[in-house]
């Protein structure tokens, strides 16, 4: 017998805690099952992607493009199902199940921005509201990954308050500058699971497609009390999607072109330059496996001279739960790039300029015909078990895989790095308002390389933080102690600290952050052990690089003025020490006099980074636009030392300003993004020559979606404003991309 | 009261984005001193070119002494970009007045004590009136418009215009 049960929409504003849901009543010895649908209460669209927990499963389900769910295995009795989205109020609904019941519980969310309480997973190691959270945290949710339209992961990230690209090098509040790919001072996670490159300690964006990626979250600040070396300035976790409940598949196929140059003398070819990819998901989920298999790949014709790209990628995911209280995750991904390399734009008199000081779209001659291939790969098996309600554990093994050759003039250059991760991690709750993290991790890390040469590096570590709620207040504590050892030497030991509070105000509208802690990074074996040309200069080995440490202080403040706005800011103030720069020496040879200029990683004396954070929300005439300003000021000092006078560190912007509007109505959507960048104060290794502008770039977008299918149009760079960030290399200009996306 | 805001808002967007950004710059820009113009190629191409430069005379060079005594300087010299049929050139010159401007192509394994025989004179400035004779040249600013031919196929070696001529 079926029992169908009409849902309506609970009015009440439920708290949004965790969404494993507390049972009610007795439990029964059979089980029930609970489908139904969730949609927008204003416009009646389905809403992908809601998560929805009941009875019985310690497990949420994601809803699919129809909006559906179906929840099995429950045990019958009473049971209160809970259904949350980003941007809308979470809904719940107490149904009474008997064995075998199929019970139909339509849910219809009602959007807000205001009251939204997300929960993180990256900051504390573990689940927590947003607002309890010490340090500064954005987030990038599947919506808004979907409504920007994005081609590429870093393309999500680079829009984030606070958050930077320079030529595929993240900064979080100026955290890493541009050292050409050579370490990065932000850390990327993918599930949780560490994924910076083992040989050059940066970040392959294309490791994952960005249809994978359910949301993004980025922890501002010294992470490594929690995450050991290359958190100094923040934490990127990539968190992918979900598998459905059922037989599911998903199509999502792009198509775009690039402006020509705005300047005919800029002109480098006599076609549009396009852009096309295809990916294609297939995904069962069962009540105890769980499986899904993307494949996919992409072609660019480039926006500029020999910036040719081939991109093809496989991911896949599975989930075992043997038991309400265990959860086995795998994931998989391998993907593999192939492109031509523009490096640096032509300067006169180093191609066909034309008359031209430089020609941003055109190539030193010399370098024609340089080409990549780089292939990386990613797995990792998770395995979670929750013993009780107070305690619960994680371990993890991971294996990352790097690989790449450049084919560049005069030789080829290359390097195979692997790191293989592992970690335990415990979670208890010993007493009401306490929660304690601890955890040990472990990493190998090896490279096989002709700039890098052979060398390996071994991690170890420890790791605890306590929560304490003290009345409303919640105060943390915790260290790190990382031991790294090259080539198998001495190990060498690094304290991380952190300390932090939150402080709630009257009225839970306003919530005090401060935390303190210090941060640490370790040299990559490549910024050690680098030996290369890199046009006039020669790049010369460091062996004796040390870490780079920080002490890093922030005072946050997110607040919410009436339903119409909703902010978030913080003042940071970094202090570091042995900060790893490239610096630029000339060698004089004394047996011929002749002078080479040398660039080698050193360790700076001292540095300072501060500032402000700012992020506004606002809906400011109606509920259906939606709009936001994000404002970083940056200061950045590297003190005097040896005969270098105290200056700004190189490739850090003043000012950062993201102004993003969006107007929902129906399946309409119409948007626009308008990201503003100071010139730098300061740049190196380069000509002063080399012109910049204050990049100002507009991206305009609309979609529409109905049910399964969505279309999307994406003008970035709409004003096909020219700038450039690295040195000598331009940045993207207009493309317009147009993105389907069919699920079933 | 919004909805002026909202278009002041938008309306500074605008103005600020549609501002800037990187332009062309011609080398031949206010400022820049010297000449500049288009070489345009004739012939093939030898397969033992090292590179091609122009480069000026204050006198025409009678003798094998004053071979070297051209503008700019030697390690300010820019290789031609051959790879099309015409290119255009920019050389930074002291002010003054030049006699020869002149293409000099460069053979692979070039060095002083060979220039003899590793040099080619491929193509020079003529003067308007007189298409036989080299043009002169006053450089004061930026000179444009000196323009000519560089033929790989009518190449001649520097003693070609010293007396006695080649052996």
């Amino acid at each position: 017998m079926q029992l169908l049960h009409a849902a309506v929409p609970l009015k009440r504003l439920l708290m949004l805690t965790s969404l494993a849901v507390a049972p009610i009543g007795a439990e029964a010895q059979q089980t029930a099952v609970v489908r139904g649908t969730v949609r927008d209460a204003a416009t009646g669209q389905a809403l992908e992607d809601a998560r929805v927990g009941a009875q019985g499963s310690a497990h949420t389900v994601a809803t699919d493009a129809a909006g559906r769910y179906t929840l099995t295995g429950i045990a019958a009795g009473q049971v209160v199902v809970r259904v949350q989205r980003f941007g809308y109020r979470a809904a719940a609904d107490t149904l009474t199940l008997a064995p075998g019941d199929s019970v139909a519980a339509d849910f219809a969310l009602r959007p807000s921005a205001l009251h939204m309480k997300p929960v993180v997973v990256t900051a504390g190691k573990r689940s927590q509201l947003l607002d309890q959270v010490v340090t500064s945290v954005a987030l990038v949710q599947d919506s808004e990954l979907a409504r920007r339209a994005v081609n590429t992961v870093d393309e999500a990230v680079d829009k984030a308050p606070g958050v930077q690209f320079l030529n595929g090098q993240v900064n979080i509040r100026g955290s890493t500058g541009y050292v050409q790919g050579l370490g990065a001072r932000v850390l990327l996670l993918v599930d949780g699971v560490p994924a910076n490159q083992g040989d050059r300690g940066g970040i392959n964006w294309d490791m994952l497609p960005v249809d994978q990626v359910e949301r993004v979250e980025i922890v501002k600040g010294a992470g490594s009390a929690l995450y050991g070396s290359a958190a100094l300035g923040g934490v990127v976790n990539l968190i992918t999607r979900d598998i459905p409940t059922g037989l599911h598949a998903r199509v999502r196929t792009t198509g775009g072109y690039y402006a020509n140059p705005p300047d005919t003398i800029w002109r480098f070819r006599d076609y549009i330059g396009a852009q096309e990819g295809l990916d294609v998901t297939g995904s069962y989920g069962g009540d105890a496996v769980r499986a899904s298999l993307t494949a996919g790949g992409r072609h660019s014709d480039g926006y500029r001279e020999q910036d040719r790209s081939d991109y093809w990628e496989v991911v896949g995911k599975g989930e075992w739960l043997p038991s309400a209280t265990s959860h086995l995750h795998l994931i998989g991904s391998w993907a593999s790039n192939q492109y031509q390399a523009p490096l640096l734009w032509c300067e006169h008199g180093q191609c066909d300029d034309r008359g031209q000081s430089y020609q941003p779209f055109m190539i030193d001659r010399s370098q024609a015909g340089a080409h990549t291939r780089s292939d990386k790969g990613l797995f990792a098996a998770t395995l979670e078990h929750t013993v009780s309600p107070r305690e619960s554990w994680l371990a993890r093994g991971s294996w990352l895989r790097t690989d790449f050759t450049d084919f560049r003039s005069p030789t080829t250059d290359f390097g195979v790095a692997n790191r293989y991760g592992a970690e335990m991690r415990g979670l208890v709750r010993p007493t009401a308002g306490r929660v304690v993290t601890v955890g040990a991790e472990g990493a190998l890390s090896d490279v096989t390389s002709n700039i890098f040469h052979d060398h390996g590096q071994d991690e170890f570590a420890a790791y605890a933080e306590s929560e304490q709620r003290l009345g409303s207040a919640r105060m943390t504590a915790g260290a790190r102690v990382d031991y790294i050892a090259v080539d198998g030497g001495g190990l060498s030991a690094v304290v991380s600290p952190r300390v932090g509070l939150v402080l709630p105000g009257a009225g839970g509208t306003l919530f005090w952050r401060v935390s303190a802690g210090r941060g640490f990074r370790a040299p990559s074996l490549a910024e050690q052990f680098v030996e290369t040309a890199l046009g006039p200069f020669t790049v010369a080995p460091n062996p004796s690089l040390g870490p780079e440490t920080a002490w890093s202080l922030e005072v946050g403040n997110a607040a919410q003025f009436g339903t119409m706005v909703r902010t978030d800011a913080a003042l940071f103030w970094t202090e570091a020490s042995d900060l790893i720069e490239p610096t630029i020496q000339l060698t004089v040879d004394p047996a011929t006099g002749a002078t080479t200029q040398q660039i080698q990683f050193q360790n700076l004396q001292r540095a300072r980074l501060a500032g402000l954070d700012v992020a506004l929300y606002a809906f400011p005439f109606t509920p259906h636009l939606s709009t936001s300003l994000a404002y970083t000021l940056l200061y950045t000092r590297e003190f005097a030392h040896d005969t270098v006078p105290a200056q700004p560190l190189a490739f850090r912007p003043r000012h950062l300003l993201t102004l993003a509007a969006d107007y929902a109505w129906g399946g309409f959507n119409l948007g626009a993004d308008f990201r503003y960048t100071s010139r730098f104060e300061r740049v190196e290794l380069y000509p002063p020559t080399d012109p910049q502008v204050a990049p100002k770039v507009l991206d305009l977008r609309a979609g529409y979606q109905r049910d399964a299918l969505s279309v999307r149009l994406l003008v970035a760079n709409a004003l096909n404003y020219l700038y450039n960030l690295a040195p000598q290399t331009l940045a993207p200009v207009r493309t317009v991309t147009m993105t389907l996306t069919w699920t079933y | 009261m919004r909805r002026r805001a909202f278009a002041a808002l938008l309306a500074l967007v605008l103005n600020v984005a549609c501002n800037g950004g990187l332009e062309p710059i011609p080398v031949c820009a206010k400022g820049f001193v010297g000449i500049c113009g288009t070489v345009t190629f004739q012939g093939t191409e030898p397969d033992s070119t090292q590179a091609v430069y122009i480069v000026a005379y204050h006198t025409f060079p009678h003798s094998r002494d004053s071979l070297f005594t051209f503008q700019p300087s030697l390690l300010l010299l820019q290789k031609l970009p051959l790879d099309s049929s015409a290119a255009f050139y920019a050389v930074s010159l002291p002010a003054g007045r030049y006699e020869w401007v002149v293409a000099v192509w460069v053979k692979q394994g070039f060095t002083l004590e060979n220039a003899d025989s590793t040099l080619r004179e491929t193509g020079y400035y003529r003067d308007p009136a007189d298409a036989s004779q080299p043009g002169v040249v006053n450089v004061s600013a930026q000179t444009e418009g000196i323009d000519f031919v560089i033929d790989f196929g009518r190449m001649h070696r520097p003693c070609s215009y010293y007396t006695p001529p080649c052996p």
